[in-house]
């Protein structure tokens, strides 16, 4: 049962924590995404999921600050989902 | 190293207290510190009671467009502005300075205003937390 679960998480290349930001609008992402960082182990990943169009440029603004990486931007037009992994 | 920002805010606005909001919380967030000294009317953002109004609004809205925009903002994921704010103080990146000379000029006390609000300062004072910081007015 662990195994294929960490192969799945291997494969899809899950991220260590998810932040849903939908719904939120500036400056509420960065401010959340900041608080997580925070948290977070040098290494690990966040999946942070926005709608607020602005995100694009706000959070690698922020992510150019802390010094952290944004491994993946995916945008659908409607949701921008970012990788972020802590430096 | 990036330069420190000092604002002066001088209008008591709901616009303004909005972009002293999300300036001085995301300036905290990027570690970027922001002084915002606070003149005239500007006084009455820091006081507890005080609920500002949205100056912008067109007639028939006027005195509404605080509660609405409140209303608008908490939808946004921000139900506790001045929650907002007191967690950017308390982070060491945003400081709040009221103006003595005009808080004597207009009689504001010291004990109207929130308790993370710094000790009053002067002309002299500010300039010199400015020294090394990109001066704006709001």
């Amino acid at each position: 049962m662990i195994k294929t679960e960490k192969k799945l998480r291997k494969r899809e290349k899950m991220a260590d924590l998810t932040l849903n930001a939908l719904g939120k609008k500036c400056p509420m992402p960065i401010l959340m995404t900041k608080k997580e960082l925070k948290k977070m182990s040098p290494g690990q990943t966040l999946e942070l999921i926005v709608d607020d169009r602005g995100a694009l440029k706000d959070v690698p603004a922020l992510i150019h600050k802390t010094g952290d990486k944004i491994l993946e931007t995916k945008d659908d037009g409607e949701q921008i989902t970012f990788m972020i992994q802590k430096a | 190293m990036a330069e420190d920002i000092s604002f002066i805010v001088k209008d008591r606005s709901f616009e303004k207290f909005g972009m002293m909001l999300i300036l001085g919380t995301t300036g905290d967030a990027m570690d970027v510190k922001m002084n915002f000294f606070f003149t005239f009317w500007g006084l009455y953002l820091l006081k507890k009671k005080f609920k500002p109004k949205a100056s912008g609004m067109p007639f028939p809205m006027k005195g509404m467009g605080g509660k609405i925009f409140s209303k608008r903002l908490a939808k946004f994921g921000m139900e506790d502005p001045w929650g907002m704010i007191k967690e950017a103080v308390e982070n060491g990146n945003m400081k709040l300075y009221p103006c003595q000379m005009t808080m004597d000029l207009m009689g504001i006390k010291r004990e109207e205003m929130w308790d993370f609000v710094e000790d009053p300062i002067g002309a002299a004072g500010f300039l010199e937390l400015s020294e090394n910081a990109k001066i704006v007015s709001l």
